[in-house]
């Protein structure tokens, strides 16, 4: 499998190595860290004949009278004479290790060699270095500095950019990217229309301004958090964490910069400052898997914990896989076992005793203490509104008595409408040990306290390091590890508006993972980002008001052979929705949605039985019977064990663990649920009835009214004879059999109009979902 | 049923490829260029079989709960002398336990009465008088070991090797390696039942695909109900109705691509393509009443009744259809009290099917290429528990399951435990040593079959030593 994939795929090493110097980093680390590291890195335990290839010294050093490498000389390199041995027991690797190097590599290290062996540090452990934007030949097509290093690569690679995309496109484009929502054919037109040059970033600030682009960004957080509403093990019952959730939505649509949005996460009831706000943030220490289970052992849970909060802490911030370290040091990567345990010392001040030692209840939702009662940021703005139209009134004495009782009435249901949510209350830190092969019932391990990886230096003064100061260390870009940081959130902008990061392995900037293709051009966003205080909306709108977005996703043959993943972004990715936007899409374009923020969890419909394997207590599954229904897919309640399985089939992960990035599959069960999941089917069903009312005045019209709706542009010829025969058959089946057309009329909780035409509303209903079944619609492009 | 237009090279290439990525698609089409045998279905990745496999599929019959080794295979008279002393600390002593904590600990004497059966006297409970008669075709691991002590991790563990959530299943590497020999089913398949105490709750993440393409995960089809949940087209419309709507998506999808001429189009057409068949396949399959009386008989199984005798049905009418993993959960083996009740009515529920599923595999030729697996997540003490009545603890140190079908040795039991059923001390067999077991019969090489993920080469059998255990092979 390995041996051919360098010949399918852009590989950068193989690719560049011809045409540039060797530079260790990009094409030299990945290679010994695949091949060699296993058993000549910094695993001390399997290591082999001593020798390290991760440490320039080691790798360089004498030994017995020869070296692994001599800088200049490969033929007095044993390390090259190795990998080119001819006796399968001297060749490296060995069989056993199922690992074989390619000729282009072993070229590639033989080069590296003879140029010196020049060694450079880890790229994602140095600080981001401000480079140069480079000069580039075809000067009239870079609008910003991201698209001139673009252009500059591109010219080297002998490609040429893709035209830019047409208004439409480009605006179904950036709704789905910013906002998660798709234009209504009025908002297309006023966008095309708009001969301002600043029309793009015009629609670019208002799409940043609506509230839903907190709800868009805010999916994408929830998955790396692994934020669910059920605790995930054994009877996986609800936990409470929507305030959370909230949270997460209100921070984005504000603007929290980053670094404070991760210090009230980390840290927030350590914050000086620490209000209601920074109590619900720091419910992202708590919303971990948990479990009460009859026989835990809460030794053995505290160190499950400990390990989980490690993993997601590395992997969401740091783009590390420290959670390798957890039964020896990493294989891979600077990380050591020590590391591990010390990193999870930083948790052990956070309560979680209390449900280990019974408190945790077969009910639902559980218990999960420390648990405080709270409203959320907006609720309280709410609240607030309230009182002062409720005090104006009172101003304006009797005549206004009516309204006052009513706001007075719905400002007291509201305050006492709170919401609990588990958060973090420091108590005294338990010691944790370093468990060796990861054994929590072996107690020989030293003794560790809280502190950061050592090769990455040290933080706190005397005393015991905090929660806080971890978070400070990492968004302090001068003497912490706010470089990386900021490099793995902006790689992330880029993967969420180009489809493919430049780094593409979204969550490990170690050995294993893929050095950047554009290491210059993710170093200054990464400053910038730092430089602009952690400024998440300027860092958003800078990447999508660059040339290189707007280009078209449309591409020739040639450069589908040359680039099939998009590394060098010579045109935009084309790919589907993700599973709340499927459904957020459905919803909008029937008129069904619920354009409301924030909330507890919501419950689609879902079908019997779905959760029939859980238990303790046994559960029945309701749906909502009322307009929560139709609300967003980010507020679905989150059963981690049986996620819906709308969401499941469009690939949302069951957020057990940190996801950065999800598959995008095209499965039959995908199918079904697009073709008979109720939802789908009442969205059709409510758009049919509009089509029906608001579409003209014969089927030719209705149906372009319909298809724009949906794509943004009129069907073509033959698009609109599929439809129309399809309408008409429908039309003649409803007809013959119009108990049957009213079963599928009554689908869903969304009322009829009376003395509608069920017949036709039946037909129309066949090619609301043909339309909404279409490629096109759950795509972005 | 329908008929298809006809497809370009690429889409026949990715018919059922679905849920493929990129990379994996690459890789399919450059195996294509080698392949001799026909490229319209996804038939596993390049180079595989490692080597000629001894089966071609898998019935996993799943005893969720942990089913007591020494109430079932693992005859330990000594407990019965020991009966009501205290358990020596020995044994005990450091190692982790479950709901026995802070307890004193007793022994608790075999609560039924064990034969010899068939031609090598294999032990078998009372509880099992149908497995006596296959003690000449089953081959009983006393050695079994897991890491994990708890429901949850334990069923974690003993379907993804790692008791971390988040990684692949059995099934799902199974079909990823191999591909499905069925154009219309799922190559995964998963059916649960239960009957009897109030069972443990079983997760979705036990036939998950973990970092796998998506398309690999296993599809829960239910006996009652929604065979598969959307396989039912929406009231009110017709058969007619579906298919002609599914011909204008397609069509329509087909269409808006010819100027595109993105491959990830026919990928969905063919989703489309598949789905529709489901909507057929799925209920036919489901549909028992059209099996003999004699076979309903055999199993004990009443069309529609969900039971794990209808479950061994439905599995040998997947096995027919070329399914590739089957797995039936029985979620009832959880037995920390009144054991003998709960043991008379679990057994009651699953022997004689399961002796049926044998027997039905057998008279038709299927077993020689099955491999069927027999147990659950762990075992259980040798201590008492005793919530209601006498009945046993989580226990992970030595516990039985059993292996039947091509490749196996019929009649043998392989490995000890200790006197008292505690510790595997004779070729002790760890969940990985199963895992590699299973791959190595369906012709895959457990150390070379490998996913890049997060930079590492994983494995279903992890990074602990495993292997094939030779020693039940025929």
């Amino acid at each position: 499998m390995t041996r051919i994939l360098p010949l399918l795929l852009l590989s950068p090493a193989a690719v560049q190595a011809a045409e540039r110097p060797i530079d260790f980093n990009r094409d030299v680390r990945p290679i010994l860290s695949d091949r060699c590291y296993a058993c000549h890195g910094p695993d001390a335990n399997h290591r082999e004949a001593d020798l390290r290839l991760d440490v320039e010294k080691d790798a360089k050093a004498e030994r017995d009278g020869t070296h692994a490498i001599v800088p200049g000389k490969p033929d007095e390199s044993q390390l090259v004479a190795r990998i080119t041995a001819t006796s399968a027991s001297k060749r490296m690797p060995p069989r056993k290790a199922n690992k074989t190097l390619t000729a282009a590599e072993i070229d590639v290290l033989k080069r590296w060699v003879a140029e010196g062996a020049k060694w450079s540090a880890s790229w994602a452990y140095v600080a981001p270095q401000k480079h140069p934007v480079p000069e580039v030949t075809g000067a009239e097509w870079p609008l910003t500095w991201i698209d001139r290093f673009i252009a500059w690569r591109l010219e080297r690679e002998r490609l040429t950019p893709s035209p830019d995309t047409d208004r439409v496109t480009l605006a179904r484009r950036l709704y789905f990217d910013l906002i998660g929502l798709p234009p209504t054919p009025a908002q297309v037109d006023a966008f095309v229309a708009d001969k301002d040059p600043r029309a793009v970033e015009k629609l670019v600030d208002q799409l940043l301004a609506s509230e839903h682009y907190g709800e868009r960004m805010a999916a994408y957080w929830l998955d790396l958090v692994r934020y669910a509403d059920t605790v995930g093990y054994h009877g996986d019952q609800d936990h409470h964490a929507s305030p959370y959730r909230d949270y997460v939505i209100d921070s984005f649509n504000l603007n929290l910069p980053f670094d404070r949005f991760t210090r009230e996460q980390l840290a927030g009831d350590l914050l000086p400052e620490s209000g209601t706000d920074q109590k619900i943030a720091s419910c992202y220490n708590r919303l971990l898997q948990t479990s009460h289970e009859g026989g835990v052992q809460a030794k053995e849970y505290l160190a499950i914990y400990q390990a989980d909060r490690v993993r997601n802490l590395s992997a969401v911030w740091m783009g590390g896989t420290v959670g390798c370290a957890q039964c020896h040091n990493h294989k891979y990567d600077p990380y050591t076992q020590k590391d591990f345990y010390s990193l999870a010392a930083f948790f052990t001040d956070v309560d979680e005793e209390k449900h280990l030692r019974g408190a945790g209840t077969d009910t639902v939702p559980t218990r999960r203490p420390p648990e405080i009662a709270v409203h959320t940021r907006r609720e309280r703005e709410r609240i607030e509104a309230f009182n002062k139209r409720i005090a104006e009134l009172e101003k304006e004495g009797d005549a206004a008595n009516e309204e006052r009782g009513a706001l007075t009435k719905e400002r007291d249901a509201l305050q006492k409408a709170t919401r609990m949510v588990m958060v973090t209350q420091a108590v005294t830190p338990r010691t944790v040990r370093v468990l060796p092969r990861g054994n929590w019932l072996d107690d020989s391990g030293e003794v560790v306290q809280p502190a950061i990886p050592e090769f990455l230096g040290k933080v706190g003064g005397d005393g015991r390091a905090t929660r806080l100061d971890l978070a400070n260390w990492l968004t302090d870009p001068k003497s912490g590890a706010g470089g990386l940081t900021a490099r793995v959130f902006v790689n992330r902008l880029w993967y969420l508006f180009f489809g493919v990061g430049l780094s593409k392995s979204l969550d490990d900037f170690g050995g294993q993972g893929e050095p950047p293709v554009h290491p210059e051009l993710l170093d200054n966003l990464a400053i910038e980002f730092v430089e602009n205080g952690w400024d998440v909306k300027h860092m958003v709108r800078l990447i999508v008001t660059s040339r290189a977005y707007r280009q078209s996703s449309l591409e020739s043959p040639a450069l589908r052979e040359k680039d099939p993943e998009n590394r060098l972004y010579a045109r935009q990715s084309r790919f589907r929705l993700s599973a709340e936007m499927v459904r957020d899409n459905a919803l909008a374009v029937s008129g069904l949605l619920v354009h409301e923020v924030g909330g507890g969890p919501v419950k689609p419909y879902q079908p019997a039985g779905f959760y029939r394997h859980l238990n303790f207590p046994k559960r029945e599954y309701r749906a909502d019977t009322d307009s929560r229904q139709w609300r967003r897919g980010v507020y679905t309640h989150w059963q981690r064990q049986y996620l819906h399985p709308m969401l499941r089939a469009f690939d949302a992960p069951t957020r057990e663990e940190c996801t950065a990035q999800r598959p995008r599959s095209n499965t039959p069960l995908a199918a079904l649920v697009l073709l008979n999941d109720p939802t789908f089917v009442e969205c059709a069903r409510v758009f049919a009835q509009r089509v029906l009312a608001k579409g003209g005045a014969d089927d030719a019209d209705r149906l372009v009214f319909a298809f724009r709706e949906t794509t943004s542009r009129a069907p073509d010829e033959v698009e609109r004879g599929v439809l129309l025969k399809l309408l008409e058959k429908n039309r003649v089946a409803s007809k013959a059999d119009p108990k049957a057309a009213a079963e599928l009329v009554k689908i869903g909780l969304s009322p009829v109009p009376k003395d509608a035409d069920l017949p036709e509303i039946a037909a129309w209903t066949a090619v609301c979902r043909a339309i909404l079944n279409l490629n096109e619609t759950v795509s972005r492009n | 049923m329908t008929t298809f237009s006809p497809l370009s090279r690429r889409t026949l290439l990715t018919a059922s490829g679905v849920g493929l990525g990129s990379v994996a698609l690459n890789l399919l089409l450059a195996r294509d260029l080698r392949a001799t045998d026909s490229p319209d279905k996804y038939r596993g990745l390049p180079g595989f079989p490692h080597h000629k496999p001894k089966v071609k599929r898998v019935i996993f019959l799943y005893m969720s709960g942990g089913p007591s080794h020494l109430e079932t295979f693992d005859y330990k008279p000594k407990l019965a002398e020991l009966d009501g002393k205290p358990m020596p600390e020995s044994f005990t002593k450091g190692q982790p336990i479950a709901q026995l904590q802070g307890q004193a600990l007793k022994v608790q004497g075999p609560l039924t009465k064990f034969q010899k059966h068939g031609k090598n006297g294999l032990w078998i409970s009372a509880f099992l008088p149908y497995h006596a008669k296959l003690a000449d075709d089953i081959c009983v691991i006393k050695s079994m070991v897991t890491d994990q002590i708890n429901h949850d991790p334990a069923h974690t563990m003993m379907n993804t090797g790692i008791a971390i959530s988040g990684r692949p299943s059995i099934g799902s590497w199974v079909t990823y390696g191999l591909g499905s020999e069925s154009d219309d089913l799922p190559g995964f398949v998963v059916m649960t039942s239960f009957a009897g105490r109030n069972p443990q709750p079983i997760s979705q993440r036990m036939w998950g695909n973990g970092f796998l393409p998506s398309r690999f995960q296993g599809v829960e089809f239910n006996s009652t109900g929604d065979p598969v949940y959307y396989v039912r087209n929406p009231k009110g419309v017709s058969d007619q109705q579906q298919h002609e709507l599914v011909d204008a998506v397609k069509e329509l999808d087909r269409h808006r691509n010819a100027a595109l001429a993105n491959p990830e189009v026919d990928t969905r057409i063919a989703a489309y393509e598949m789905a529709f068949r489901m909507q057929a396949s799925v209920p036919e399959l489901m549909d028992i009443s059209k099996e003999s009386k004699e076979t309903l008989e055999l199993y004990g199984a009443k069309p529609g009744d969900g039971s794990f005798a209808s479950n061994c049905l439905l599995a040998r009418r997947l096995a027919e259809r070329g399914v590739r993993f089957i797995q039936l959960y029985h979620r009832d083996w959880d037995h920390h009290g009144d054991l003998v009740k709960y043991m008379n009515i679990c057994c009651g529920a699953t022997d004689r099917a399961t002796w049926a599923l044998m027997t039905d595999l057998k008279r038709r030729g299927l077993l020689d290429d099955t491999l069927v697996i027999w147990g659950g997540e762990f075992g259980r003490t040798p201590m008492f528990q005793g919530k209601g009545g006498p009945g046993r603890d989580h226990h992970i140190k030595g516990f039985s399951m059993w292996l039947a079908g091509g490749g196996i040795k019929p009649g043998i039991s392989y490995g000890e435990t200790d006197e008292l059923g505690y510790n595997a001390v004779e070729n002790k067999v760890h969940v990985r040593d199963l895992h590699a077991t299973l791959l190595h019969l369906l012709g895959i090489d457990h150390g070379k079959f490998t996913f890049k993920y997060q930079g590492l080469d994983m494995k279903l059998t992890g990074v602990e030593p495993a292997k094939p255990i030779q020693g039940v092979l025929a």
